[in-house]
């Protein structure tokens, strides 16, 4: 095969290895972001997402008012990041077009590796579809269930899971296999 | 290439900026309901009816169908009440708290969340005196900070202005409208 990262020149070695550890931080970065604003939890997704809508997923036939004391430390209580359909609808706009390129250049190490066909195919199709349960689990829960915060959750670890095999293929293939040139 | 990719990657953690809490709720709550001592959260669950009055209004309404004001109480005084209005934008999320008295005006604006893009924009617009023009607006006037802005101000804070003055405009339209003339 002629474009094998095994038998690469050491600049595009180089260049695969600085785009898996940026990737790498963006992940570690992401992965801090989610438990900042969304959590690990299917709990912590559903109150993201599904926020007071599942509570109160029919409004009332005619306007109604509850009444509850507030004292000053309930109002100083960790909000929920709520995520409301407009934002998701950004969110989504914004995420997944840049999933798509990650998953894409993923996709291209992945094409450089020794793999067979079967785990090259099964990796591929791991990356991209990674981020599809991620927003699909986001949509279904705003939607349909809280219970398909799981799904986000999933393909949230999914997409680790990619970038590791990844990252880990790539460089025991680059860097430790001893047939490789110009290392 | 490298470049590129790099960059894409970095875009791909940054392009949704996480929201910077620019004043915390309790702060703004003592500032906007001064000397209350006493706090009551009314929750107006809307009917679809009331929901679609308030989009017509102002090309808006909560997600949830509740609108959440409170009502701060100094021993048996009302001092006024507030609530928290938030804007979608392209650059994320804007809470503005609005704060009114008890005859219904605003006593104040504060712009309590924005995010890492919006802040120096923010910071920029309350410098030049954005939230002090809302002062006195009652239900039925029209916010106006970005027009006033827009001759002393850069482009991108009277951009955020803009948004600011939407989330005011909710928060006029909601107290107009439903935070009295809904028994609970």
């Amino acid at each position: 095969m002629l474009y094998d990262l095994g038998r690469a020149d050491l600049r595009i070695k180089w260049l695969v290895t600085c785009l898996l550890a940026t990737l790498g931080i963006s992940y570690v970065f992401g992965a801090l972001m989610v438990s900042l604003y969304a959590g690990f939890t299917p709990e912590r997704v559903a109150a993201t997402y599904a926020g007071h809508a599942m509570s109160m997923p029919m409004p009332p036939e005619t306007t109604m008012v509850k009444e509850h004391p507030m004292s000053m430390l309930e109002f100083a209580k960790p909000e929920v990041h709520e995520v409301d359909t407009d934002l998701l609808i950004q969110d989504t706009h914004v995420h997944v077009p840049m999933y798509g390129l990650i998953a894409a250049t993923l996709a291209l190490v992945v094409a450089g590796l020794s793999l067979s066909q079967r785990w090259a195919l099964g990796i591929i199709t791991l990356l991209f579809s990674a981020p599809w349960l991620d927003f699909a689990g986001m949509w279904l829960t705003k939607f349909v269930s809280a219970r398909f915060a799981a799904v986000t959750l999933i393909g949230g670890w999914a997409m680790g899971l990619g970038y590791l095999a990844v990252t880990a293929l790539a460089i025991h293939q680059m860097w430790f296999r001893s047939r490789g040139v110009n290392r | 290439m490298n470049l590129v990719l790099r960059g894409a990657a970095i875009a791909a953690v940054l392009h949704i900026t996480p929201a910077v809490v620019l004043v915390k709720r309790p702060d703004a709550v003592q500032a906007l309901l001064p000397g209350a001592d006493a706090y009551v959260a009314r929750e107006v669950h809307l009917s679809d009816p009331d929901a679609h009055r308030l989009h017509e209004l102002v090309d808006w309404s909560p997600d949830d169908g509740v609108l959440t004001f409170y009502n701060g109480k100094a021993g048996a005084t009302v001092v006024g009440a507030l609530t928290f209005a938030r804007v979608d934008t392209p650059h994320g999320p804007v809470e503005v708290a609005v704060g009114f008295t008890p005859q219904g005006a605003v006593r104040g604006v504060i712009v309590t969340k924005a995010t890492v893009e919006t802040k120096p924009w923010v910071l920029e617009a309350v410098g030049a005196g954005l939230v002090e023009r809302y002062r006195g607006l009652k239900p039925g006037d029209v916010p106006a900070g970005a027009a006033v802005l827009a001759e002393h101000a850069g482009k991108l804070a009277v951009y955020i202005a803009g948004e600011v003055d939407k989330g005011v405009a909710r928060a006029l339209a909601a107290y107009g409208v439903f935070h009295n003339h809904v028994r609970a």
